[in-house]
């Protein structure tokens, strides 16, 4: 069972990558072959420049992801759960979501400065326009799963609670959080992969990170080094929505299989 | 709380005489304090009063009268089934005393109080399992007391090993089965030990035979313990085999059309249900409800067309 599994997901990349030598012998020649890629791999997995992009992209997501959980879920399972509350942000929220990551740059280039730190022995800089475009690709399938996962709670589990003697706090703290939990959970794998997304947008035009150096690959005509960065961007996308996955999957050991 | 002891020694007594067969409660024990036998339990005093409910579903758009001008009273220790076609408005009836819904008109007073809302006093089964999923069978079952951290384990080891759910503490509800899944729910309603229990089709979902055991278990418990247990249902034979008294309630708009005394034996098993007694109520709860289920079916119907 589990070696056919994990045949046919080797098979999907394999296709994958049969696709992009097919196109590469039919198509444009301007699109580099894989063995072309590979090279550049081998030279970028020895430049520190290919490491520093990787690890202040990877910082970037994670810490724009942690602030969107801690605001999202108290937010989200909050105007769930409260019909006024709800009332008071849902459409203002509504109205900020449906704006793409690229129409937030300019604002956050007036709006958002660049924070520099320094621990004494290393500084360095943060870019608080392309964390807070990162934070939305986060924040947004966060919070509307909180919400759903509240809704999408059978009242008669409160009632249930309130009948055994819960006040209204506990009520939410044994009924609601738990019960919203792995709707919350989807929204937090979804919010990983969208946040991987806005961040390479951000970064291709503010800087830094594995969307700047996808991006001057480009404008340097170094082409294979374009598929160098958007691999990467694929896999880091892909490996920390797995962990999300499995991260969240063992919080719900009563979800019949919560990594499916 | 009112005492009505003369009343409460007249009623029992008579029950006794007429109905019940064992010998050590012939033996005596007639005024209602008795260790001896089950029945001599009931006290008779009322513990709740239901007093010209109606409640009116969106009163000012599609109006749907489920309960109207109904009055009933539960004796305290009491076992009542309300029996009633589906759509009569006997779970209504059941979230007023429980404290959900607020009636349009009329009053629930339990112990001579108004419901205002739900208490832990009067326990709740639903008619799908409401066991909380993410919690274990263990911590389902410390759910209420825990909420005033007065939780008892060996009460708790106790009633899950009355209830043959002992080994169990770890496992989540979907792990189980229908009958043990709804076990567990009465577990954990009686940890919490109410004096009301409410029942609403808790075994409609259960097939025949784990039906009837859970039947037989609840009454065993009941018999145990000093309770007051009003249970809903649709099955005749359920209604008459578990009460003290069946009401029967009419189609909607509901109201109560008649009320059963039913007196047989208790303890009772399964056994009672061939008797012929047994089948003479049946035969009466039946016909009693027949026509109130064809109205019942005629006005679904009708909504089915308008709707």
């Amino acid at each position: 069972m589990e070696t056919a599994k994990w045949a046919k997901r080797s098979a999907s990349i394999l296709g994958l990558l049969a696709i992009w030598l097919a196109v590469g012998v039919f198509g444009p020649q301007t699109l580099p072959g894989p063995i072309a890629v590979a090279d550049a791999f081998a030279g970028y997995v020895q430049n520190p420049v290919y490491w520093n992009a990787i690890v202040l992209s990877t910082l970037r997501v994670l810490g724009a992801f942690t602030i969107a959980v801690l605001i999202g879920v108290p937010l989200g399972l909050l105007i769930g759960w409260n019909v006024v509350v709800g009332d008071f942000t849902y459409p203002a929220l509504e109205l900020v979501r449906p704006i793409p990551p690229i129409a937030w740059i300019p604002f956050t280039i007036l709006v958002l400065p660049s924070i520099a730190f320094s621990l004494g022995f290393v500084g360095f800089e943060i870019n608080t326009g392309i964390l807070f475009i990162t934070f939305l690709g986060a924040f947004f399938p966060i919070l509307l799963n909180s919400i759903a996962g509240v809704r999408g709670i059978d009242d008669e589990y409160s009632r249930a609670a309130h009948s055994l003697g819960a006040a209204d706090w506990q009520t939410f703290r044994h009924v609601i959080y738990p019960g919203a939990l792995p709707s919350v959970h989807t929204g937090m794998v979804v919010g990983m992969g969208l946040a991987w997304v806005n961040l390479v947008a951000a970064e291709m035009i503010s800087g830094g990170g594995l969307g700047f150096m996808t991006w001057s690959a480009y404008t340097g005509g170094s082409y294979p080094v374009i598929f160098v960065g958007m691999i990467t961007i694929g896999v880091l996308g892909y490996l920390s929505s797995t962990i999300v996955r499995y991260v969240g999957a063992s919080q719900l050991p009563w979800m019949e299989d919560a990594t499916a | 709380m009112s005492e009505q002891e003369s009343d409460a020694d007249a009623r029992i007594g008579s029950r006794l005489q007429e109905t019940d067969g064992h010998e050590e409660l012939r033996d005596g024990h007639r005024n209602g304090d008795g260790e001896h036998g089950e029945r001599a339990r009931a006290t008779g005093e009322t513990l709740v009063e239901i007093d010209d409910l109606t409640k009116i579903y969106d009163p000012d758009g599609a109006h749907v009268t489920a309960v109207e001008n109904l009055d009933l009273d539960i004796g305290d220790n009491e076992f009542v089934t309300v029996l009633g076609p589906s759509g009569c408005g006997k779970s209504t009836l059941m979230e007023c005393i429980a404290g959900y819904l607020e009636p349009t008109d009329g009053e629930v007073l339990v112990n001579g109080d108004p419901v205002t809302g739900p208490d832990p006093s009067r326990g709740v089964v639903f008619q799908s399992n409401r066991l909380f999923p993410w919690k274990t069978i263990g911590q389902n079952a410390r759910f209420g007391p825990q909420m005033r951290n007065a939780v008892d384990d060996d009460r708790i080891r106790e009633l899950l090993d009355e209830t043959g759910l002992s080994g169990f503490e770890d496992s989540y509800p979907h792990e189980l089965s229908g009958g043990m899944q709804q076990r567990a729910e009465l577990v954990r309603l009686l940890a919490n030990d109410p004096d009301i229990m409410l029942m609403d089709e808790p075994f409609s979902g259960l097939d025949a035979m784990t039906k009837e055991l859970m039947q037989e278990m609840l009454l065993d418990i009941w018999e145990e313990e000093d309770r007051t247990v009003l249970f809903i249902t649709h099955d005749v034979a359920e209604a008459i085999f578990l009460a003290d008294r069946v009401v029967v309630m009419t189609a909607r708009p509901g109201q109560i059309k008649d009320v059963i005394d039913v007196d047989i034996d208790r303890p009772r098993d399964s056994s009672v249900l061939t008797s012929e007694a047994f089948n003479e109520y049946q035969e009466r709860a039946s016909e009693l409800i027949h026509d109130e289920a064809e109205r019942a079916m005629e006005q679904k119907q009708q909504e089915t067309q308008e709707g």
